[in-house]
């Protein structure tokens, strides 16, 4: 269990025990004026005052065994990041035990201290000497990390001239070499490609599997069930609840779904400044509406999306992609390419579609879905399915092979005989199409 | 920090290797950033002091007429330019060094030390090279070259000691009062006029003497002089010079340690 309040015979790999974090707000104002005056102010009015202190964090307490993964969910502020950063090491807790057991690797900041006049090696060496790697070590997995990044052609151009893809994959490329004994992970995978993003979670899956421990926070569901064996979900700077991350998960979308329809009656106009539709929850169905995790590549399969529209849309388009694990996309579909339709009122509704096979190879798969305004141009809002696979009848197909199989009959026919044109042509007694079979 | 409060297991973070390594590669990523894309490149180095010496040799030789004790003014000068400038660049590079890198300091966990540490390092690769153009150029004064020479690497770690105490206590109060910044750049102009970069120590009236050598630039410059120019061996205030800049460096690494837990939080 995630959870515990009692010491344990085996050190876990980390170790939370009542763990508070404080953060004063007033200190932002660090000029010798604004403190004495507020010192003047506080010293008038007694104490300190309660809205010049922020708690990140209330007495939380977890621990995460050793080669175990635990997800991180929770809306913006929660404190997830505070989590992570006491771990690392970043800041100290106000109260309570932070302990970990082992090498620690924390990729909360992709390719930190990056200079852009430097080249990609020399930023190599400085940022893996930030992040705590000696110089033996980092010339031991240079060509690994160049490599991994895919930069063997610019390895010695100053990254000014790098793409912001390649410099965070030459950022990846360092934080995930150093083989940690635990690994925090925070949000970092939300850049870079699709293809990028999944590399990085196979090198996760990777680290995993030689015995790392991982603490992960995404807001990608879909990647923290496919990532993590555990989940917490944080807010308000504790733990709402605890256990299985598919358990957990269902709970912190509930909590998500209860403050859209609490916002929907208040009549908030909408919940952030760029969002009047929110997508809820991307769900793969099978042919009887269940949800799936499994899908046949023969059979019917529903996508189903639910919104919350603060304000009526009279015209929005729904877009459905079809991701490979890998970060290929498969298909698009979309409602204005369809024709159909989509005005939404003021409320909460679904979108679905029905494919009647996909007919994809097997493999795992996920759907990303948009709400576009009426010119297809700008995006509303953004959600991906969990991850599903695709099972099939067809066996040793790899990703080279293709994508998918269509409906599709063979024929295998001689040709006919054709007078005088065959007449001239020897006939042979042992053809080799004829006679096989 | 909070009694109750425990990290356990840091020891990665701390470890003094690391730390040094994090100097080493800080330092030289600020000077290949510094030199990268220059037409002058480590010509920059020594540009500043001797920009400085040649303004300060026409005022005080063609305007005002300063008494060096029969050492050429150039010489005199320079001898304690190299020195100064390596306290007034140093000092406000390592003041900055911490707030300049937030996104550093609140992202990553690094021994934070290491900054204004690697802040100095860069400005003393300068030092060096101000240095070494100080040695020809007395050579070729044709000032003799004495064994007393080997004070010299005693008076560079009077001096050393001295800014990277005073950096580190700097760059630390920065992150939680800015004004540190403009503080230092006003209070070294101050400090410049108390130093003898322009004029000899001679000058100042004997019952102030006790309270110029408090200034522990004082005691560099003049033990400098005295064993590169005078050809005689430092004086006591070389002694009061490093007592001040241990006292300096114990304070400030105090300091430091006392708040760099906190430094995430506040910058």
């Amino acid at each position: 269990m995630t959870v515990e309040r009692t010491s344990q015979t085996v050190d876990p790999a980390v170790r939370f025990s009542h763990v508070s974090k404080k953060y004063h707000l007033g200190l932002t104002r660090t000029s010798v004026a604004a403190a004495a005056w507020r010192g003047l102010r506080r010293a008038w009015t007694g104490s300190q005052r309660a809205d010049d202190v922020y708690w990140a964090l209330r007495d939380v307490s977890f621990s995460l065994e050793t080669g175990r993964s635990l997800g991180l969910l929770g809306p913006n502020g929660a404190g997830k990041s505070t989590i992570l950063k006491l771990l690392a090491g970043i800041t100290e807790p106000t109260s309570g035990e932070v302990a970990s057991h082992g090498r620690l690797a924390a990729l909360i900041e992709l390719g930190a201290g990056f200079h852009p006049d430097l080249t990609g090696r020399e930023n190599v060496f400085l940022n893996a000497t930030l992040l705590g790697l000696r110089r033996q070590e980092v010339l031991a997995r240079f060509d690994e990390i160049v490599a991994f990044a895919e930069l063997e052609r610019f390895i010695d151009t100053p990254i000014k001239r790098y793409s912001s893809g390649m410099t965070v994959r030459l950022g990846f490329a360092v934080a995930s070499c150093i083989e940690p004994d635990i690994l925090l992970v925070d949000e970092v995978l939300a850049v870079g490609d699709a293809a990028f993003r999944q590399r990085c979670v196979a090198r996760i899956q990777d680290l995993r599997a030689r015995g790392t421990s991982l603490l992960f926070v995404s807001h990608d569901m879909g990647l923290v069930k496919a990532v993590c064996q555990e989940a917490l979900y944080v807010e308000d700077g504790a733990i709402q609840y605890a256990g299985d991350t598919g358990e957990t998960i269902d709970r912190y979308n509930r909590a998500l779904d209860q403050r859209r329809l609490a916002r929907l009656q208040q009549g908030h106009e909408s919940p952030d400044a760029h969002g009047i539709v929110e997508i809820g929850r991307v769900e793969i169905q099978d042919g009887q509406g269940r949800a799936a995790r499994e899908v046949a590549s023969d059979d019917p399969v529903e996508i189903r999306i639910s919104y919350t529209a603060y304000t009526p849309v009279p015209k929005a388009n729904v877009l459905v992609r079809m991701m490979r694990s890998d970060g290929l996309s498969c298909f698009v579909l979309r409602t204005s390419h369809d024709g159909v339709p989509v005005a939404l009122d003021r409320g909460t509704g679904t979108v679905s579609v029905s494919i009647d096979s996909t007919r994809l190879f097997p493999g795992s798969y996920y759907a990303v879905v948009w709400f576009l305004d009426a010119n297809d141009a700008n995006g509303m809002s953004r959600a991906t399915s969990e991850w599903f696979e695709v099972t099939g009848r067809t066996s040793g197909i790899d990703h080279h092979d293709g994508v998918f199989e269509p409906d599709h009959h063979w024929r295998v026919a001689p040709s006919p005989p054709a007078g005088d044109e065959l007449a001239a042509i020897e006939p042979r007694p042992h053809a080799a199409g004829a006679s096989r079979d | 920090m909070n009694p109750r409060a425990v990290v356990k297991d840091r020891a990665i973070v701390s470890s003094p290797g690391v730390a040094l390594d994090v100097t080493r590669a800080w330092a030289a990523r600020t000077l290949r950033a510094r030199y990268q894309q220059s037409a002058l490149g480590w010509a920059w180095a020594v540009v500043q002091p001797i920009a400085m010496v040649a303004i300060f040799t026409v005022v005080f030789t063609r305007f005002v007429r300063i008494e060096t004790g029969g050492v050429p003014y150039v010489l005199f000068a320079y001898a304690a330019t190299v020195p100064w400038t390596l306290l007034a660049n140093a000092w406000s590079d390592m003041a900055a060094s911490l707030v300049v890198n937030l996104n550093l300091v609140t992202k990553i966990a690094f021994p934070r030390a290491a900054l204004p540490a690697a802040a100095l390092v860069a400005r003393a690769v300068d030092f060096g090279i101000g240095m070494v153009l100080l040695f020809a150029l007395v050579i070729a004064y044709g000032v003799p070259v004495t064994a007393l020479w080997l004070w010299v690497p005693v008076i560079v770690a009077v001096l050393l000691i001295f800014v990277l105490g005073l950096g580190l206590a700097s760059a630390a109060l920065n992150v939680f009062y800015r004004d540190v910044d403009p503080a230092i750049r006003l209070f070294t102009q101050v400090w410049f006029y108390a130093s003898p970069v322009i004029y000899p120590s001679s000058l100042v009236p004997g019952q102030w003497r006790w309270l110029y050598y408090a200034n522990p630039m004082a005691g560099v410059i003049d033990a400098l002089r005295d064993v590169l120019l005078h050809g005689r061996p430092p004086g006591i205030t070389l002694v009061a010079a490093a007592g001040i800049a241990v006292v300096t460096l114990v304070a400030g690494y105090a300091f430091f340690k006392r708040v760099e837990g906190r430094l995430a939080d506040v910058i």
